[in-house]
């Protein structure tokens, strides 16, 4: 029997997968994706997406990528997973209504993909599980109306687990993860 | 087809016997040698479940019942029945017997060694498909080759030293004081020992009854409520003190000169679990003729969680002992195809009774919705 | 142009041995498991070619997160040897081509059953524990749905009560392995069947513990510099197996986690659980090259972070 080799495919999504697994267990640190830009959005949806899970994204263009995966489109309430490549106020309202999990089943609340810049901006102090110290990071392109809504919306266990992507690089930020605005 | 039809049962009987033979392969003596042959762990079910050592008969039973556990396990039971009691053998024990695979769980190394033996646990379950992709004629003609086992030890350095017959590691629990000691009992006459097969079990059963009940019955019975017990129904969480298959010398003593000989060997696995959620050791144990591993591991289970104060109903003796025996529950659940209509009938009697009467009763205020 | 020079080359197995959608569905659930620490979250859990309850839970986890630049470890109550470790390393290898050591410190992935090593595992690295039952509740509530319930009220006054009971009865805690602990806060969970001795090495740890059951289809995690705390009173603490007096009969190594071996005089000797280990201090006493990584648990027996163990 010859030894199984990965596909291209294959080689993709387990360097997503590692930077999204490495992203959530130390929530801050920047993890580096196999692509870039918008392809970074659709090398997580080729990821985490298929045919038993589904998604929202208001961004048009990444519609057809993320539906090629065969995940079904969903509306934000409703969708596991979903896409912001630049999330505007008018988007946060859609947002907001993501699933957040029930006490029974909180492994439902939404995975959610934020594109944003680390380099400045607002910064954020984290702390919580994976963080041996607080950090601070820097946010931009953001709007700080969304780490309001996800302090008030949602108590631990429930949530929605962020992963924020500036270029090839991504941070996550699980519902376990505090966050102090300014 | 109407299968009570008055007239003509006895033809039916005898077609639907014929349509069964037709499906399946003739009934051969090559056929019944190739199962004895290569079917070794089923033909050591349906002996253990049979309660009969007969790897030949077994082997009979399963080609001609077309390989239905239950017929070939009924089959042999019945033929057991009708056979004699000639002799009672010498009790087997643990240091006689010629052991070929003996594992322990609880301790990394034990004395005698740990010895793996034949199994199937460290293969990979990968189905051979390369064996279908060979030519039917070249796959007929060609014997698969003979295995040969090779020795690992270096040249020059003899083999790890065997003992076919080593320490229990219960007996080295008992000397360290952590088990309790076997109780001192005078040797008993094999002829009085309780006997299930002649005299039906009564609760709380003595020990010999619950073992030969366990060794009788249905491996899958067992095993669904062994495995009850393991998963969190039990309250103990046991490990495998020792587990182990071997050949056995069947003894018995000479009518006239007194002395022992050995009639023949048979194959027999017994396993012992331990729980240690106390101040000291218990055990439970099951032993069954032929190679069983799974019956004795979740028989063991079961003996052990059968001695707790308020065992789940899953785990009272009279419960496991009762529903898994194999020959009276298949029976008992095959002859639902019996026709059933008188009681039916009556059944629907009282039931058109009740709905009429239902229907004429004035409705109760408390149901005026 | 030929249809097989498009086509992939033939593989009888995909690499890993799980399909793409397996192992899809097995990385959702994990980063799930990540972001709610201690929460099991049911998966599909397929059918492998290992039997059922064998290690086929941490098996699939394992599958589906090395790649061919990996370094792989797979240790049976801490043994490397085992025919058990032996065969899921062969198995995965076959699988992954991935590389394997015995050595802590090489690794980058750390399947076991039942034993995390003595050296500290360091950030980067993954330990996958095999869990025969995933519910620390099965004691006092064997039904799943009922449990599940439980743990969505954080209701676990019936675990401290058994707790309680143990005590009067026996004068000490009787749980062995599987001693369950308190997750960042919330989740009662059972730290798979490793002994005390391993339970502190789990709070507040630099690496990622990923644990998953396969025939109870269920996995879990402890993400690095999390609180894991074992259940206790505020007067009456846990305890960790004591292996003091303890001495491994080939490298004389003491308070470390210790095989107890039954001699047939009488009697036991004691070897040291954790052969990566032994390998290591015994090449060093012939004094060839070894490095060895600190331990949870110096000579003394001290516990690497002070104050966790508080029966110390």
């Amino acid at each position: 029997m010859s030894m199984p080799h990965m596909t291209p495919a294959e080689l993709r999504q387990h360097a997503t997968f590692t930077a999204l697994m490495w992203a959530f267990s130390y929530p801050g640190r920047p993890q580096r994706l196999p692509a870039a830009g918008l392809a970074a959005f659709v090398a997580i949806g080729e990821t985490l997406l298929d045919l038993e899970t589904g998604f929202f994204t208001p961004h048009d263009d990444l519609v057809p990528a993320l539906a090629a995966t065969g995940g079904r489109p969903l509306p934000p309430i409703h969708a596991p997973y979903q896409f912001y490549p630049q999330l505007t106020l008018a988007e946060l309202d859609l947002l907001v209504t993501a699933p957040l999990g029930t006490y029974a089943e909180p492994d439902r609340g939404a995975t959610l993909v934020l594109g944003c810049g680390f380099a400045h901006g607002t910064p954020l102090h984290l702390s919580g599980p994976g963080l041996a110290q607080p950090l601070t990071i820097t946010v931009a392109r953001l709007p700080d109306e969304l780490w309001r809504a996800r302090a008030t919306v949602a108590v631990y266990p429930l949530g929605w687990d962020l992963y924020l992507v500036d270029g090839d690089q991504v941070i996550g930020l699980p519902r376990t993860t505090r966050v102090e605005v300014g | 087809m109407a299968y009570v039809a008055a007239r003509g049962g006895e033809a039916a009987i005898l077609q639907s016997e014929q349509l069964h033979q037709l499906l399946n392969a003739p009934l051969s003596l090559a056929t019944v040698r190739m199962i004895e042959a290569s079917l070794p762990y089923l033909v050591d079910r349906v002996m253990g479940e049979g309660s009969l050592y007969a790897p030949e008969l077994a082997a009979l039973a399963l080609a001609q019942t077309g390989g239905d556990l239950y017929e070939a396990v009924l089959l042999l039971r019945a033929y057991r029945s009708t056979q004699p009691r000639l002799a009672y053998a010498e009790p087997v024990t643990q240091t006689e017997l010629l052991t070929v695979r003996r594992i322990s769980a609880s301790f990394k190394d034990i004395p005698g060694g740990q010895i793996l033996g034949p199994s199937l646990d460290y293969s990979h379950r990968l189905l051979r498909l390369d064996l279908l992709d060979q030519d039917n004629q070249e796959h007929s003609a060609s014997a698969p080759p003979a295995a040969t086992v090779s020795s690992d030890a270096p040249a020059g350095e003899a083999p790890p030293s065997y003992d076919p017959s080593p320490l229990a590691v219960a007996d080295w629990q008992r000397s360290e004081g952590l088990l309790a000691a076997v109780p001192e009992v005078p040797p008993t006459d094999p002829a009085s020992l309780p006997d299930l097969t002649r005299e039906p079990a009564d609760f709380p059963a003595p020990r010999a009854h619950r073992l030969q009940a366990l060794a009788r019955a249905d491996t899958g019975g067992v095993l669904a409520l062994g495995y009850a017990s393991m998963r969190g129904y039990g309250l103990a969480h046991p490990t495998v003190n020792e587990l182990r298959l071997a050949y056995a010398d069947v003894r018995l003593r000479h009518p006239v000169t007194g002395e022992a000989f050995s009639i023949g060997r048979v194959r027999v696995s017994q396993c012992e679990v331990v729980n240690t959620q106390a101040t000291e050791l218990r055990l439970g144990y099951t032993a069954t003729l032929g190679w069983n591993e799974v019956k004795c591991i979740a028989g063991a289970m079961l003996d052990l969680e059968m001695d707790a104060p308020q065992p789940h109903p899953a785990h009272s003796e009279e419960f496991v002992l009762y529903h898994t025996e194999p020959v009276e529950a298949s029976g008992f659940c095959i002859h639902y195809k019996l026709p059933h209509y008188v009681t039916f009938q009556s059944g629907l009697d009282a039931l058109r009774e009740a709905r009429a009467t239902a229907a004429d009763a004035p409705t109760e205020p408390g149901d005026a919705q | 142009m030929s249809l097989a020079s498009l086509a992939h080359p033939r593989q009888d197995f995909s690499y890993g041995f799980l399909d793409a959608f397996a192992k899809r569905e097995l990385r959702r659930r994990m980063l799930k498991a990540i972001a709610i620490p201690g929460f099991q979250v049911p998966y599909a859990s397929r059918e492998l070619p290992i039997a059922r309850g064998w290690g086929t839970g941490g098996l699939q986890v394992t599958l589906s997160i090395v790649s061919p630049t990996d370094t792989l470890k797979v240790i049976d109550q801490g043994a490397d040897d085992s025919v058990n470790a032996a065969n899921l390393r062969r198995f995965i290898a076959r699988m992954t081509s991935v590389a394997t050591t015995t050595d802590t410190l090489a690794a980058t992935v750390i399947q076991s059953r039942h034993r995390v090593p003595e050296e500290r595992l360091r950030e980067g690295q993954v330990l996958v524990l095999q869990v025969p039952d995933p519910e620390p509740l099965r004691q006092v509530q064997p039904d799943s749905s009922r449990a599940r319930e439980m743990h969505a009220d954080a209701d676990y006054a019936q675990m401290w009560l058994t707790l309680y009971e143990q005590l009067v009865r026996f004068g000490r805690f009787m749980q062995g392995a599987s001693y369950p602990v308190l997750v960042h806060g919330r989740y009662l969970m059972s730290p798979s069947p490793i002994p005390r001795w391993d339970t502190p090495a789990l709070h507040q740890a630099a690496h990622l513990t990923l644990l998953s059951a396969g025939r109870e289809k269920r996995l879990y995690a402890v993400p690095p510099y999390t609180d894991v705390r074992p259940i206790e009173f505020e007067d009456v603490f846990f305890q960790v197996e004591n292996m003091a007096g303890r001495i491994c009969m080939l490298t004389g190594a003491r308070n470390k986690f210790m095989d107890e071996l039954p001699v047939a005089e009488g009697g036991s000797q004691f070897r040291l659980s954790d052969t990566g280990y032994a390998a290591k201090l015994l090449r060093r006493a012939r004094g060839d090259a070894a490095t060895l990584g600190a331990t949870y648990f110096d000579d003394e027996g001290h516990f690497y972070q002070p104050g966790v163990i508080r029966a110390e």
